[in-house]
Formats: C-alpha cells, sequence, structure tokens
C-alpha cells in the first residue's frame, strides 16, 4: 500500500522551503524515525514516520517551495509495489511533527 | 553578465530579503552595524537578522535592553559620528518613544549644521495588526510623513523590502523603513544580483483601467484580492503600492488616477491625517477634482479580541465595496461605516 507525506497545517505559514530529506529513496523509515525538516518564516518543522514505511518517490526535493496541504513525497509499505501514476488518492501516512 | 543572469531571481523568505540586504551592506561598508532587542544571537524577532550575529559579531550586531529613547539616541549619535547604524525598534507603537532624537535630531541635523553634519541612521519597525492589542498594532507610518527631512519607506514584497532596505542603509539621512507583521509568512522572488530599490519610487502593481487603488505594505495584498473580486463584477482596478512614503512619488500617481479618473485610498493606519489624505490632496493639485474615497481602520483602538480586531481592520470585502461605491454612488449600497471620513 501506499502513503504520501504532506506539508503539515502550522499555524500561520503559508508555504515552506523543503531544508533536508533524512534519506534516498529505498530508504526503510521506522515509526519515530526524522523523515524530513521543512523551513517556515521562523521555525524548522521535524515530520517523523508515524508507521514504518519505505521512501518511494520525493515529489519536492530540498531547496523546493511547497503549500502547506500539498505532497512531499511517496512511500509504501514495501520495496516491490509499482508507483501509482500520482500522489491524489494516496492515503495520508501517519505522521508526528514538532516545531522547533 | 549576460541579461538573463541579471535578472535571475530566487524565491526567499521575507525575512531572509531583510537579513540579506543588511548583510550585504555590512560587508560592503564597515560603518553599517545593527541595534536592537534580540538582534544578537537570536537572530531578530522575526528571525531577519538570522546569521548576522555569527559572521560580524557582537561590536556590529548589539543587544539592547528595552529603551527604544536610548537606542533611537545613540543611532542618531553614532550616524552624526559617521557610522551608519541601522536601530530595530520591533514594534512601531514603541518608535513614540525615539522620536525626540529622531524628529528633533536627526531629521534636523543637516539642517541645523549647514550640511556639517548628517544623521545617516535607519530605524527599522515592523507594524501592522496581528493579535496583540492596542500598544502592539499601530501603523503611525502617515505621522512622521510630515517631518521634513525624515524619509519613510514600507515595502509589500521581498523584492522590495531588500532594495528598499539597501537604498536606506545608503542614504545620507534618518529613514524609517516599515516592515508588516503580517508580511513576514510571505516568501517571494528577489534578483540573485545585488540591486536597490529606489527611495520615492512607486511600484504599479496592477494595472487596471477605472479605478486607481493607492496603498503600501500589507494592505497592497488586501488590495489585490479586492482587485481580483472585483474583476469578477468587471471593474479593472490599477493598483499602485507606493513603496515609498516620504517622498511621495506624486508623478506615478497622478499618472495612474489621469488614466482611470477615480482614486481609492487604502491604510491600515486611521483615515485621519492619514496617508490617503496626502494622497487625495496632492491628486487634486495636480489633477484638479476626481472622484476620490479612503478606506482605513475604524477610529478605534486594534483590539487583541480576534473579532473586535477584524472588525476595526480593512480587508478586502470592504475595499471592494467602497469601490463600488465610489464608481456608482447612485445605486450604492449604503456606505460601509469603515471606508472614510465618516468623523
Amino acid at each position: 500500500m501506499f502513503y504520501k507525506i504532506s506539508v503539515p497545517a502550522v499555524a500561520d505559514v503559508e508555504e515552506i522551503r523543503v531544508l533536508e530529506w533524512h534519506g534516498d529513496v529505498g530508504h526503510h523509515f521506522n515509526s519515530g524515525d526524522l523523515v524530513v525538516e521543512l523551513e517556515t518564516h521562523k521555525a524548522i518543522v521535524e515530520v517523523r514516520a508515524g508507521q514504518p514505511g519505505v521512501l518511494r518517490r520525493i515529489l519536492s526535493a530540498a531547496g523546493n517551495w511547497q503549500q502547506i496541504g500539498l505532497p512531499l513525497a511517496l512511500l509504501s509499505d514495501d520495496d516491490g509495489d509499482a508507483l501509482p501514476d500520482g500522489p491524489d488518492a494516496v492515503t495520508d501516512l501517519a505522521v508526528e511533527f514538532e516545531i522547533n | 553578465m549576460s541579461g538573463k543572469a541579471q535578472f535571475a531571481t530566487e524565491k526567499i523568505f521575507f525575512r531572509e530579503a531583510i537579513a540579506r540586504a543588511v548583510r550585504e551592506e555590512m560587508r560592503d561598508n564597515p560603518r553599517v552595524f545593527v541595534m536592537g532587542q534580540d538582534v544578537g544571537a537570536f537572530g531578530g524577532s522575526y528571525r531577519e537578522f538570522d546569521g548576522l550575529f555569527g559572521e560580524f559579531g557582537a561590536a556590529r550586531v548589539r543587544d539592547m535592553p528595552v529603551a527604544e529613547a536610548a537606542m533611537v539616541g545613540i543611532g542618531v549619535g553614532a550616524a552624526a559620528a559617521g557610522y551608519r547604524p541601522l536601530v530595530s525598534i520591533t514594534y512601531m507603537d514603541f518608535m513614540m518613544l525615539g522620536f525626540d532624537p529622531l524628529i528633533n535630531y536627526g531629521a534636523k541635523l543637516r539642517y541645523k549644521t549647514g550640511g556639517q553634519l548628517t544623521a545617516p541612521v535607519v530605524v527599522k519597525t515592523t507594524a501592522g495588526a496581528k493579535g496583540q492589542g492596542v500598544a502592539h498594532s499601530q501603523c503611525i507610518e502617515a505621522w512622521l510623513m510630515s517631518v521634513p527631512g525624515l524619509k519613510v519607506v514600507a515595502p509589500s514584497t521581498a523584492a522590495d523590502a531588500y532594495g528598499l532596505l539597501k537604498a536606506a542603509l545608503r542614504e545620507d539621512g534618518p529613514v524609517v523603513f516599515v516592515d508588516h507583521k503580517r508580511l513576514f509568512p510571505v516568501a517571494g522572488e528577489v534578483p540573485l544580483a545585488q540591486a536597490i530599490v529606489p527611495i520615492g519610487k512607486a511600484n504599479i502593481a496592477r494595472s487596471g483601467t477605472d479605478l486607481t487603488i493607492t496603498t503600501h505594505s500589507f494592505m497592497t495584498r488586501v488590495a489585490m484580492d479586492a482587485a481580483t473580486l472585483l474583476q469578477s463584477k468587471g471593474i479593472s482596478v490599477e493598483i499602485v503600492d507606493l513603496r515609498t512614503l516620504a517622498p511621495l512619488d506624486i508623478d506615478t500617481i497622478a499618472g495612474s488616477v489621469k488614466r482611470t479618473g477615480a482614486l481609492l485610498t487604502l491604510e491600515e493606519g486611521q483615515v485621519t491625517c492619514g496617508v490617503g489624505v496626502e494622497v487625495i490632496a496632492r491628486v487634486h493639485e495636480r489633477l484638479g477634482p476626481v472622484p476620490s474615497a479612503r478606506v482605513g481602520a475604524l477610529p478605534a483602538p486594534v483590539s487583541s479580541n480576534r473579532v473586535l480586531e477584524l472588525a476595526c481592520l480593512p480587508d478586502a470585502t470592504r475595499v471592494a465595496i467602497a469601490v463600488r461605491n465610489l464608481l456608482n454612488p447612485v445605486t450604492a449600497s449604503p456606505r460601509p461605516v469603515v471606508s472614510s471620513g465618516e468623523r
């Protein structure tokens, strides 16, 4: 099954800049692992996996901008599953995020 | 440098545009320094001075106590002694404490000394309402427009913040640089190559044919939203982002009003003796009578209560109603109490 990570809704923020991905495509994340750091106008948002998953496609690379609620990456349960056409119909990955 | 490279841009946060302008000017001129509350290791209240303390150290990025009168006074004095200080006053409301050194000394120094001394100081401050109540929300830039010797700039975009702050740091007299709390979440394209935005030049932010809105700072975004609403009703609005309030770019303003034939002024501050009054008077001097109206805050303090704050401030709907009333006074809906001149 596929999942997507989207930009979490952070108060007062319109869009973020992707600061750093903590794993390349194919990386297996466990629950609690730091997946990506996002930069808002005044803080760093750490997005952590809330469930295990494999990073399959990065939709917004480090340095790119993305609006609140829009997708950043696709993940799946297994390495082998064929990628879907796009992120639209994909369920959200359980995530935890922390604003520093 | 090729033409393409010259116009290449990068998208950065509003705060980063400010930091970049200050960093470049500090690198270019060792007499530029920053002073203010939390400007040092903390990087500024909006992180708009991020990285400067690390690069330039405590002697050139100086944390100050909560003492605005002293900060502006030291800034004006240091400027008279040959430095180019940027004094950061976090809330524009508290610039009031620095008015004596800024207005009685800084703005008059060149005149009073027959040109022997100047005060090239920039007072950077943040105006506007964002839930912080009566004494942390005000837009008092209109008060400063009437001071001879003082320049006032108020950008609405990251690019203009960058270019105007660089220009301000090169001026030979005091400049008040006004930004806005609600502009800090914004990002925008800024030229990769160093560039200044000249003080005294307005920008036509949107072209239109039926009416001109003059505005500045965050209200430029409100005006743009109103123009989008009005476009769906078949009304074409031109928006002049003033960018500099003193001196006003009357050529650009009057040129626009001459084309459109009607003028609405929009500001977040009070309309009585506001920016709009001056714009309308100057346009009248140039063009004679033109249908015109003002939109600004209600004549009330800005509450920290969100409902009351929203009630006090102009928004796109109010601007759109005021425009329609101005263009079509016969069939107009009742004037909104906020539109103008009701006092």
